[in-house]
């Protein structure tokens, strides 16, 4: 397998992560802190940084999450804790993809659609989850310039209905800051899904922090559009939903041209396909890794999860606040746990000659 | 394997039992000193003057030994080989070069005398410069080489030759540049030349299969051109030629997509205005494969994508149609295709008159009728000509084309969004001897995206493609 | 071997089954499938309180079909009635058949009566609906909605289009009508000054225009011939919790334009009564800040820099050929424009409204501040006006 490029794992950080933090996370932020959703969004991201900044550096050590915790534990609570990392995963995947879906039935269709309309959205998962995360460096570099596009698109068609003094004043939103972290928690899964390219990242000298910052400049991305959205819609920012289709349609050229930002928005949506199945990808690559990963045993996988996905769909139709609720209420912790505490013990796993 | 056995008789019977054809004949004649010679050979490709100027004629007065080494002295032909084998000799009368046989004899000799049938060179019809060479290729294979070798005058320029199909026995000509080539490539594709079972290979197109990583792959993997200064300058980059005996079209290996985006016009022109125009082909098959399909999409989920006036138009053209949208504009498309594929086919004159009953007759009276809308025959009629600005992909990208049109009238703009993201994870995971299909954009390549759709200066193009993995990348000082 | 030969045949199997649905779905599609034949495209909706909730009118737009050949846009007008806008909109889909579809609604206009009540009641529906742009323009209308929406422009085909059209960036430019969106006015309601304005729409009969047009009417009056009809939109209604508390004139409205600094190409009368004198506006800078440092004070200021456009009298030639305006002439104006501003500032004192957003102005500045002054704005503010009017040098 061809190993991910420096350059291609910039793009993923800075651009690829990012896109789905753009939908229904600004209005449940806006609703928590109001004006200063800023704030859980920075510190979110901060903290996130630095667990990416550990999961890069023990990405130097050249090998797999798998063969780290078997190098260090032993294989069988190396499966053990792959097992549970999946899990978890799964877990994780639940919110972007009812998050997903939302957000297609209300932008690609103008009467609410059936339920079917996002079945295929499965068909096309299966196909990319049958392959590793980590193979897929080269979509990267194509994605990466089609979210930078897409969002400086939908940026600039915003700005001039911006606001910024929407944002004072500092601290308007009291606790709110706080309230709001557990909601991020639901979408910052960066650091956990970071674990599974261990071992697949060609590492150069100074990839670490250079990857930490080209991190942080996503999320300087991702404050600037939470700014921009806070300052077009301001106390009614709650209310918007589908932030990232909703900023830049009071473009004055709209009214003539037509709904030019659907170009950006459609392809930021062409970016977050990918970034949905992520957390699923990153699931099926967890629980493969120590089977070894045998073509018809991954596309078998793929399609039985995606099979368990779609018909949570269905399930779950209309559950999206409960859903929300529930992830992002008590249990928050295990995203704690999953996402910010347990990746930078990956630094102190042994490699291969390391073992006793 | 059977050899020549010193009896002119046995071994004229054995080579006339190993071509029974009607047209394999054989010449018996003596010299004033009594030797006795035959001359086998196929009569319609064979030049039988030259065969009597440049062998009978001097072999009358022959009157020394049965040494072929002495025979072929007194022979005026350049072209003389030897051999003892009857398997050889016979592909050798079959290839048009007569064998001569002669009591005694050790070995026989074989003389390259064939008769070359070829049209002149011209410019091909499917790849026309308004500024450049105008040579194409044409079917034989020594005078494509021979184009070849008058534009690379290197030593560095190896042409190896073999044939390939069991019947048909074509010249296959392995063209690289030694040094500049990468040597695995030009290995993996001989081996695979070499792997090949195939009864004939009638044209280049059969070995594209062959030749590929993904035979049944939607997207091609092996570039094509019937024009040699295009395949000199690929070849020139550190790809692989391979020129086909009875084909024009010669073929390049490893493929990259972005070739087919660019034209040899474009080196011959400015590079702002090759930017332009790379930009405008670019857009015209994003164009092409997409605006059917958004059309479709917009008319039954999104509404949105029209502006209001627009839609009310649109909607004015299609209250009376019978069909809904999407199968309307499937219905436009196949007859567009039809039209397209028949024009191609039939002979010029009626290609005239089918381009006139197209445009006119059916569009016209299908409008008038209220079969289809306007806008859907505008649509399809942009499209069409979009697709055309890329006449190297017309194959992938009609079906493309179609295939986003069902996506979109079935499920909408989110189908067309999955399609896209499906037919780059396909194009990305795509490569072809080492080198990856969607290169220089993924992987990304800085230098080498300066001549993908924007197009530098010829000056800033002094490296040769990093993507081609050749070791000798200056191309320019 | 023969196990593995499958296997191996699985993916090209699931494509040909993945296509096989793919063109089952093409051909009978049906994802919530509502095509453009099927759909009733809103251009406009407006509003009115009933006795037992709410009725509304939809302008509806009506394909010409192929043959058009004068172009423009027909549209018929349908009145649905329910407890709520809900209700009225469903009752629209059960009256045509076709599925209302509001993604294309410009306009909503409240009637007058509608407007008396927390017009959040009726835009409710509008806010909540995901496939309602919140970019649409709203505002109040003289009398019934009803009446407007269904009413026969004498500019436009439609009534909606017309009406439209007065709320253009070049309308704004003008000074002569503050338009505003229904996510701008949602956005003052649910903001700490809970105030917004919009513009009033006031109806009148075209001298000499009878007939219908193209508009093919299917409400109340049938194929009836109608007067045509002129609209204008230069007063503003003030709101205050969502309720309308009080007019502006329309030199009103234009002060208020000009105190937002967004008129560049308006004109202004200088009048002296004898003399009237028209100003074209070249430049506007507007200024609203609010001074709480000892008793609140708001500071309204307004600069111009004007050329003279016309003269209501016989001017020498001398005169003409200059576009300089007298010394005298601008002190004029300058008086006009504090009058005019006064006069707007009382109406919102008078009546409660924060049309200049102080109280949110003063939030973002100072939570404590604003805790301390949010009953006192606007109504204990004194108003300090500055006008300064320059002519072309």
């Amino acid at each position: 397998m061809k190993k991910i490029s420096p350059r291609q794992l910039y793009f993923f950080l800075a651009c690829i992560m990012p896109a789905g933090k753009l939908v229904i996370l600004p209005s449940l932020l806006a609703q928590q802190a109001k004006n200063d959703l800023l704030l859980p969004a920075l510190i979110g991201y901060l903290v996130q940084a630095g667990v990416v900044f550990c999961v890069l550096l023990a990405a130097k050590k050249g090998e797999s999450l798998f063969s780290l915790l078997r190098n260090t534990f032993g294989k069988v609570a190396a499966i053990a804790v792959m097992s549970v990392l999946s899990l978890f995963f799964f877990y994780a995947a639940l919110l972007p993809l009812l998050e997903q879906r939302l957000f297609v039935q209300s932008t690609f269709y103008d009467t609410l659609p059936s339920l079917a309309a996002f079945a295929p959205y499965f068909v096309f998962s299966v196909y990319l989850c049958a392959k590793p995360l980590g193979s897929q460096g080269r979509v990267w570099d194509i994605l990466g310039p089609i979210a930078i596009a897409g969002l400086a698109g939908i940026l600039v068609l915003s700005v001039g209905e911006t606001d910024l003094g929407a944002l004072l004043p500092l601290g308007g939103g009291g606790m709110g800051t706080f309230k709001a972290l557990p909601v991020l928690s639901g979408w910052l899964f960066d650091g956990a899904v970071l674990l599974m390219l261990l071992g697949r990242i060609d590492y150069k000298k100074g990839t670490a922090w250079k990857g930490t910052l080209w991190y942080l400049a996503g999320a300087l991305g991702v404050l600037l559009f939470l700014a921009v959205f806070y300052g077009v819609f301001g106390d009614v920012a709650v209310n918007q939903p589908f932030a990232i289709a909703k900023t830049s349609k009071y473009f004055s050229g709209i009214t003539v041209l037509g709904r030019i930002d659907y170009i950006f928005i459609y392809a930021l949506s062409l970016v977050m396909a990918f970034w949905c199945a992520m957390p699923l990808q990153a699931g099926i690559d967890c629980f493969l890794q120590p089977f070894g990963r045998e073509r018809h045993l991954a596309t078998i996988l793929s399609v039985a999860v995606n099979a368990v996905f779609l018909a949570l769909m269905y399930f779950l139709d209309n559950r999206f606040g409960e859903v929300l609720h529930f992830v992002t209420g008590a249990p928050f912790w295990i995203f704690v746990v999953f996402c910010t505490v347990l990746p930078p013990l990956s630094l102190l796993l042994r490699r291969d000659h390391e073992r006793s | 394997m059977k050899y020549v056995t010193e009896s002119l008789k046995r071994d004229t019977e054995t080579l006339k039992k190993l071509l029974p054809a009607e047209d394999i004949l054989t010449f018996e004649f003596k010299s004033e000193k009594n030797v006795s010679f035959t001359v086998v050979y196929a009569d319609p490709i064979t030049d039988k003057e030259l065969l009597g100027e440049q062998v009978i004629r001097p072999l009358l007065h022959y009157g020394g030994g049965t040494d072929a080494e002495e025979i072929a002295k007194s022979l005026t032909s350049p072209e003389l080989r030897k051999s003892r084998e009857f398997k050889k000799l016979s592909e050798e009368v079959l290839a048009g070069n007569p064998v001569l046989l002669w009591e005694g004899m050790k070995e026989a000799i074989i003389v390259g005398t064939k008769k070359v049938f070829v049209r002149a060179i011209s410019e091909p019809s499917t790849d026309v410069a308004v500024k450049g060479p105008r040579e194409g290729f044409i079917e034989d294979v020594k005078i494509n080489t021979s184009l070849v070798r008058r534009r690379l005058k290197t030593a560095e320029l190896k042409i190896e030759t073999m044939e390939i199909g069991r019947r048909s026995q074509t010249v296959v000509a392995l063209c690289y540049l030694e040094g500049t080539s990468v040597k695995e490539t030009v290995e993996e594709v001989k081996k695979k030349l070499q792997e090949i079972d195939i009864d004939i290979v009638p044209d280049s197109s059969y070995l594209t299969h062959f030749l590929s990583s993904r035979p049944y792959s939607l997207v091609k993997q092996v570039g094509t051109t019937e024009k040699p200064d295009i395949f000199c300058a690929k070849i020139a980059e550190g790809r692989v030629g391979l020129l086909v005996d009875g084909s024009p079209i010669a073929l390049t290996l490893p493929y990259l997509l972005i070739e087919d985006f660019q034209s040899s016009e474009d080196y011959f022109v400015p590079s702002y205005r090759a930017t332009f125009t790379r930009i405008l082909r670019l857009l015209s098959l994003i164009v092409a494969i997409y605006l059917p399909a958004f059309y479709v999409s917009a008319q039954l989920f999104k509404l949105q994508l029209f502006p209001i006036r627009l839609l009310l138009t649109i909607a004015g053209s299609i209250r009376d149609i019978p069909f809904s949208p999407s199968l309307e504009m499937l219905l436009v498309l196949f007859v567009l295709e039809v039209l397209n594929e028949a024009s191609i086919r039939m002979p010029k004159y009626v290609g005239m008159a089918l381009s006139v009953v197209g445009a006119l007759v059916l569009g016209e009276t299908a409008v008038s009728a209220g079969f289809v809308s306007t806008p859907a025959i505008i649509i399809i009629a942009f499209s069409g000509i979009g697709l055309y600005a890329v006449p190297n992909l017309i194959e992938q990208t009609s079906v493309l084309r179609l295939m986003m049109l069902l996506v979109a009238g079935s499920v909408g703009t989110y189908g067309i969004i999955l399609a896209s993201a499906f037919v780059l994870l396909y194009l990305v995971t795509t490569e072809n001897y080492g080198a990856p299909l969607v290169a220089p954009f993924s992987p990304m390549i800085g230098r080498d995206l300066r001549d993908s759709v924007v197009k530098y200066d010829l000056g800033s193009l002094e490296l040769r493609p990093e993507t081609l993995g050749s070791k000798n990348r200056r191309r320019m000082k | 071997m023969n196990a593995r030969k499958f296997i191996k045949t699985i993916p090209m199997k699931l494509y040909l089954l993945l296509f096989a649905v793919i063109v089952f779905a093409f051909f009978s599609n049906d994802f919530g499938l509502v095509d453009v034949q099927k759909t009733a495209i809103i251009l406009a909706a407006g509003i009115d309180k009933t006795e037992e909730g709410y009725a509304v009118s939809a302008q509806i737009a009506v394909p010409k079909g192929s043959d058009r050949t004068t172009g423009g846009t027909s549209s018929v007008e349908i009145r649905a009635d329910g407890k709520t806008v809900s209700d009225c909109i469903t009752m629209l889909y059960s009256k045509t058949g076709w599925v209302p579809k509001l993604v294309f609604c410009n306009l909503l206009l409240l009637g007058e009566e509608t407007a008396k009540e927390d017009v959040f009641g009726s835009l409710d529906y509008f806010l909540r609906n995901e496939y309602m742009p919140d970019s649409c323009y709203l505002a109040v209308c003289e009398g019934k909605a009803e009446e407007t929406i269904s009413s026969q422009s004498a500019i436009d085909d439609a009534s909606s289009l017309a009406i439209t059209k007065l709320f253009s960036d070049a309308a704004v430019k003008a000074g002569k009508v503050m338009p505003n969106t229904l996510k701008d006015f949602s956005r003052s309601y649910y903001g700490v000054s809970k105030s917004g304005y919009l513009p009033f729409l006031r109806m009148h009969d075209q001298e000499g225009g009878q007939e219908a047009g193209g508009n093919e009417s299917a409400g109340g009056s049938g194929g009836q011939e109608k007067t045509q009809k002129i609209y204008t939109a230069d007063e503003t209604a003030l709101f205050q919790e969502g309720k309308m508390v009080g007019l502006l004139g329309a030199n009103e409205t234009t002060a208020f334009s000009l105190l937002k600094g967004e008129v560049f190409a308006g004109t202004f009368n200088a009048d002296d009564g004898e003399k009237p004198v028209t100003l074209a506006i070249l430049e506007n800078g507007g200024g609203i800040s609010l001074d709480t440092g000892g008793a609140p004070k708001v500071k309204l200021s307004v600069s111009l820099t004007v050329r003279l456009c016309c003269r209501g009298a016989t001017a020498p030639i001398d005169d003409v050929s200059t576009d300089k305006v007298p010394e005298e002439t601008l002190r004029i104006a300058e008086e006009t424009l504090k009058s005019d501003i006064r006069s707007l500032w009382d109406k919102c004192q008078s009546a409660g409204c924060d049309l200049f957003e102080l109280k949110r102005d003063l939030y973002r500045a100072s939570p404590k501040k604003f805790a301390e002054l949010k009953d006192a704005v606007p109504n204990a503010v004194e108003a300090e006006i500055e006008t300064k009017v320059q002519t072309k040098s």
